[in-house]
Order: structure tokens, then C-alpha cells, then sequence
């Protein structure tokens, strides 16, 4: 009697094992210290949309548009396309220093600023790794589940570059007019400027360290702190009377430096 | 006879083997985290689409009680979204028997779990019987660390400015913190700025096109101390890799206090005094102390009990006007400047009582600079006075630690 028992309380034993054992092999069991991720997204692909404003301006200011393809190898890895448009502009500050070097005529000769490249259309290709998964505590009762995560990539971005400098038909030196305006006071009724442009195409690098909230099965919101580098370019001993007189002028600088633009991108994650 | 007993135990053993399969994700091996009971994860005999965010019902023991492997007081959390806690289940939780209890303890279910009507373990905290481990409603789960009645001190050895568009500053910062309850606590603190000078964007502009920023827009702080609260609406888990288990918290900051400035009179330059070069560092002048505002926030990220990384961002909200440099205003400057220009003693000068004139007179035994060259620089400061509120938005990172 006691040694039938003994076998039965064997193969229960042997079966309980059995079955975790299986149970492991088809993933049931999780091992993971933050148990089972409420969101797994490998295996899926998902489109983003993200707008990306400046943190800092100094001469430029731009606002990203972008649209994001990826897709998810692992829960932890994905890759990822992106393209879009960089809305620019000059700052306010720059316009104030283009209006007034035109009257500096004691700065006879000088460099181009750096920095002064503005994107455009822009699409880079890269990974992106998310090693912290975690939950966070809404108002007490409404866990927000997240993911954290590096992202780096490069591509080709439009680039272009108008001089606050170099202006080449000077219109009204005291009040700073390089441009065709019908009013000197009115900025806006110009319908074309001579300050000295440039355009070209670049390499682009770009990083950024994200949060990604999960909501729902298919949804997401996405934080993001991104720079996008690419190598600078100017010219430096600029002639006033050259650049004045419609000439090219100067020579390109040895070691312009990188220009970097980093934004604070939101975006929305749609997961298929 | 012996068929129909192997055959009862065998029936007997499917549920236990359901219970094994059912409770064996609530309790993965080497799980040091707090989570509670997990639910188990989706067959692969599922749609893929339900695989992905599959939340499984709790685990359900079919066989006796006995075969629970959790005690009945233990707390239990079903749900698998478990994040954070509020303090007031923290701190009476520590009361209860079952703070003993495994963290992983896993769940009974309403139909066969042991039903209770001591007083006790119907106490209601958040308006819910924590106690009980029918209930099923806490999402959260208790917080592993109190702070409450704590005190923190915390040392930022980098203090970085991440807004200089004319200005850099970089530093060192010490907050002590009392925690007066979980969310909310008293801080003071102080920050000396070892690195303030005016960025290479500044210099850029003067250098190539003669502008250079307002002077009240170029004020550097020297140092500053605040006095605040501290707020930690949010809590959360993180895990890096599925290996390591964190608990962090959001930290809002607020504050006021004082700052101490200065501005640039003078970069470093060269002196070339009969025949021999001497560098001349660069001359700051005292622009006076300026009240500071405070606010910032980041996340706290808790290792041990006594522990704790911080990353955060703060900005320090000064107002500058600059209508004196070490105490000489216009006035002043120009009277220093006229009797420069006759080559006259500032003896019997009618300066203001604040303006330092030693600044402005003699020269420096090491590198022969004169000093009264340095007065049309400090006018130029002055002339036009300027006012702005400057934002110093600054990443600080640091340690604390907590006793």
C-alpha cells in the first residue's frame, strides 16, 4: 500500500514536472523580472507621425513633420525608416544682425556665421533599442506601461543656406534693406531679397533618447529628445566690396565644425 | 479496486496539473522583483493578435486550498498591471501579518479562497480590503521603499547648462531633502557654478559682426542657494533587459533663494609689455545678488533602501538688470573715465559709496596689465542698462542617499 502510493505521488510529481517543463518551452512561464509585458511588439510593424519643435534657437529654428516606418524584430530592437520636412526660418535674431552689419562698414572683412544651414526634405534609416520596459502610476490607479529607448540612424537631408552677411545689391544701408520691398518699413511687401543663398545636399546623422507610452493594443504616444548633425560648411575672408559688388568671395573654412539641431519630437505610434 | 484508485488519482491530478500550469507564471524562478502574481501568458494556440497583449485571467486553483502555495492573508494583486503603490498602503501594510507574506504570493480566486469576516482583514485602505485576498481591485502594489519621515542628501557633481545661447555654466549643486510624507518634501540646496562664461556664439557675433549680446542677457550666476518643496506625483518600475528590476519616481521641484552674479568685462587677451607677452585671464565684474526662482523636475531612481540615482532638469529663474559692475554706475564710470583720460588720481573723486574703484586702478604685478583700461569696458556695460529675465535651464546629475 505504501509503496503504490509512493508511485502514484512519483507520477504526479513526474507529470507536474513534465508539464512546467513544457509550459516553459512554449513560453508560458516568463522569467522576466517585470512580468509579462502587457505589450510585446515584435514581429510588428507600425507607423509614426512626429512633430518636432526646437529646445534652442540661436540663428535657425526649425519644425520637423516626419513619418515613421518600422518595424519590430524584437520586443527590444526595431528598425526604422523615416522621412519628412523641416519647416525653417531665421531667427529674430539674425534678421537683426543682417539689418545692421549692412550699415557696419568698418567690418571690411569677416567670416560667415556658422550654423546657418537650414533642413528640409530629410529621410534617414536606423535602429532603434529599447532596453527599459516599465509601468508608471497614473493618479494612483492607471499604470502607464512604457518602453525607453535609443535611437541612431543616418540619411540625406536638402539643406539650405541664406548669408545674413553677404548681401549682393544693398538697397538702404541705414535701414538695413537688402531686398525688393515697396516699403522700407514693411518687411513684408519684399517678394525677393540679395542676400547671398546656397543650397546642397548632405549626409545627416541622427540620435535620440525616447520614451514610448503604450496605450491600448495599437496606440502609442512617443517623447522623444532627437539631434540631427551634419557637417557645416562657410566661408571665411569675405571682402565687403567683393560680396557688395555681386562677386564671389573668400574661401571655404578648414574645419567648419558640425551644426547640430536638436528638437523635442511628439509623436503618435500606430502598431498593425 | 487498485484500477479505480490509480484512476481517482489520476483524476485527481488533473486539476492539480491545471493548477500547475496556471500558477506556474506567477511564480518564475529567480524573481526578485515585487510583483505580485502575474497572469499567465497566451497559448501559443492563439491568434497572433491576442497574443500580443494578452491579459490572462488570474490564475485559478480547480484543486483544494492546500495546494495554493500562498498564504490566505497574503496581499494579493491580480491584475498584472501592479505598478506603484500609494503610501497609505505602504505604511499600513507594514502593520499587517501578511507583510511576511512572498511578494510573488498567487492569487485565489473569489470561488475558492477562504472567505473572512475578521475585522481586520476587512479594514478597507482605499476604500477596498487590501487585506483580503478575494479582492482583486488593486492595480497597484506597495511601494518596496518608504520615505516618508526620511532624509535625503543629494550631490549633483555635473550641473550642466543646456539653454546657453550666450552663457555656459557648469557646476556643482548639494540638496538635502526631508521627506514629510511619501509625496512630499522640504528641500534646500545650494549650487556653486565652477565653470560661468559667455558661449562661443557670443564671442562668434562679436568677433565677425560686432554684436554681442545685452548685458542683462549675458549675466552669468555665480552661485545660488533655494529653499523649496518636492513633489512626487509619480511612481513606476522599470526593467533594463528583463534582468534588473528599478523603482523610480517623478520629482517636480519648487523653490526660491538667492544668486550671486557677474558679468564680462574683459576675455583672456595678450599683453605685450616691453617686449614680453603675459596672458591676461579673463575679468569678471560683480553685477550683485539677484533673487533666484527654482523649479524643475526629473526621475528619481532608487536602488536599496539608502540609494537613489537622480537625473533631473531645473531651471533657475533670475532677474538680471545690470545698471552697476562692481558697485560703479554710470556716473561713476564716467568719472572714473575722465580723470583716466587726464591721467588724474581717483582720490578726489565723487564716487558713490558702493563702487569699488581699486578695481579700476593700478596694475596687476604678474601680467602688467593696467587696470583703468578695463573702466570704458565696465561704461560700455552700463551705458545702456538692460533688464531681462533670464532662464538658466540646467541638467543636473547625482546620487543621493537616504538615512
Amino acid at each position: 500500500m505504501k509503496a503504490r502510493t509512493l508511485r502514484v505521488f512519483a507520477a504526479l510529481s513526474l507529470s507536474l514536472t513534465a508539464l512546467g517543463a513544457a509550459a516553459q518551452e512554449d513560453g508560458v512561464l516568463d522569467t522576466a523580472v517585470v512580468r509579462n509585458r502587457l505589450y510585446k511588439p515584435a514581429g510588428h510593424p507600425e507607423l509614426s507621425l512626429s512633430v518636432g519643435l526646437p529646445v534652442q534657437t540661436h540663428l535657425t529654428a526649425h519644425y520637423f513633420f516626419d513619418v515613421g516606418l518600422a518595424y519590430n524584430l524584437f520586443d527590444t530592437f526595431a528598425l526604422e525608416a523615416r522621412a519628412g520636412y523641416a519647416a525653417s526660418r531665421h531667427t529674430g535674431l539674425a534678421r537683426s544682425i543682417s539689418e545692421s552689419f549692412l550699415d557696419r562698414e568698418d567690418k571690411r572683412v569677416t567670416d560667415e556665421l556658422e550654423d546657418m544651414w537650414r533642413m528640409g526634405l530629410h529621410g534617414v534609416v536606423g535602429a532603434r533599442w529599447a532596453p527599459i520596459y516599465g509601468k508608471i502610476s497614473l493618479v494612483a490607479d492607471i499604470p502607464v506601461h512604457f518602453q525607453t529607448y535609443l535611437w541612431a540612424g543616418g540619411g540625406l537631408t536638402n539643406l539650405k543656406r541664406q548669408s545674413v552677411i553677404q548681401c549682393t545689391q544693398v538697397v538702404d544701408r541705414a535701414a538695413g534693406v537688402c531686398d525688393n520691398r515697396t516699403d522700407v518699413t514693411d518687411r513684408g511687401s519684399a517678394t525677393e531679397n540679395y542676400w547671398v543663398k546656397e543650397s546642397r545636399v548632405a549626409p545627416v546623422v541622427s540620435a535620440a533618447l525616447g520614451f514610448r507610452f503604450f496605450i491600448k493594443e495599437q496606440h502609442g504616444i512617443r517623447l522623444e529628445l532627437r539631434d540631427w548633425i551634419f557637417k557645416d560648411s562657410y566661408r571665411v575672408n569675405l571682402l565687403r566690396d567683393d560680396w557688395e559688388a555681386g562677386k564671389a568671395t573668400g574661401e571655404p573654412a578648414g574645419s567648419p565644425g558640425l551644426t547640430h539641431l536638436v528638437q523635442f519630437d511628439l509623436g503618435y505610434t500606430f502598431s498593425f | 479496486m487498485r484500477p479505480f484508485r490509480s484512476i481517482a488519482l489520476l483524476v485527481a491530478a488533473v486539476p492539480a496539473l491545471a493548477f500547475a500550469q496556471g500558477a506556474a507564471p506567477a511564480q518564475p524562478p529567480a524573481a526578485p522583483g515585487p510583483d505580485a502574481t502575474a497572469p499567465a501568458s497566451p497559448s501559443p494556440a492563439e491568434p497572433p493578435e491576442r497574443q500580443r497583449t494578452e491579459r490572462a485571467a488570474p490564475a485559478v486553483p480547480q484543486s483544494s486550498p492546500e495546494a495554493a502555495p500562498a498564504r490566505p492573508s497574503a496581499p494579493a494583486t491580480p491584475d498584472e498591471d501592479d505598478t506603484g503603490s500609494t503610501p497609505s498602503s505602504q505604511s499600513t501594510e507594514a502593520q499587517a501579518p501578511a507583510a511576511t507574506a512572498p511578494a510573488d504570493a498567487p492569487v485565489l480566486d473569489s470561488g475558492e479562497a477562504p472567505r473572512t469576516t475578521d475585522a481586520q482583514q476587512q479594514r478597507l485602505v482605499n476604500g477596498a480590503p487590501l487585506y483580503n485576498p478575494n479582492v482583486n481591485v488593486h492595480i497597484v502594489q506597495k511601494k518596496r521603499f518608504a520615505d516618508e519621515g526620511k532624509h535625503e542628501l543629494v550631490l549633483y557633481p555635473a550641473v550642466v547648462q543646456v539653454n546657453g545661447k550666450f552663457t555656459n555654466h557648469a557646476g556643482t549643486a548639494l540638496h538635502y531633502v526631508y521627506h514629510l510624507q511619501e509625496n512630499f518634501a522640504l528641500q534646500v540646496g545650494g549650487q556653486y557654478n565652477w565653470y560661468s562664461d559667455e558661449s562661443d556664439f557670443n564671442l562668434e557675433l562679436i568677433d565677425k559682426v560686432r554684436e554681442q549680446a545685452q548685458a542683462a542677457s549675458s549675466l552669468l550666476l555665480q552661485w545660488g542657494a533655494h529653499a523649496g518643496v518636492e513633489v512626487t506625483p509619480l511612481y513606476g518600475k522599470f526593467a533594463f533587459f528583463n534582468n534588473s528590476l528599478a523603482q523610480f519616481s517623478v520629482v517636480l521641484s519648487g523653490g526660491a533663494g538667492i544668486g550671486k552674479t557677474r558679468h564680462l568685462i574683459r576675455p583672456e587677451v595678450a599683453n605685450e609689455v616691453e617686449g614680453q607677452t603675459y596672458q591676461v585671464p579673463a575679468r569678471f565684474g560683480d553685477t550683485g545678488n539677484k533673487f533666484l526662482g527654482e523649479v524643475g523636475g526629473g526621475f528619481r531612481v532608487q536602488f536599496g533602501e539608502s540609494y537613489a540615482i537622480r537625473l533631473e532638469v531645473r531651471d533657475l529663474i533670475y532677474t538680471a538688470r545690470v545698471d552697476k559692475v562692481d558697485g560703479c554706475n554710470l556716473a561713476d564710470f564716467e568719472a572714473l573715465e575722465a580723470a583716466r583720460a587726464a591721467n588724474q588720481p581717483f582720490d578726489g573723486l565723487n564716487l558713490s559709496g558702493s563702487c569699488k574703484v581699486a578695481k579700476f586702478d593700478g596694475v596687476d604685478p604678474k601680467t602688467k596689465k593696467n587696470y583703468r583700461e578695463d573702466i570704458i569696458l565696465g561704461r560700455d556695460l552700463v551705458a545702456e542698462p538692460s533688464s531681462d529675465v533670464l532662464n538658466n535651464v540646467s541638467f543636473y546629475a547625482g546620487f543621493s542617499v537616504l538615512f
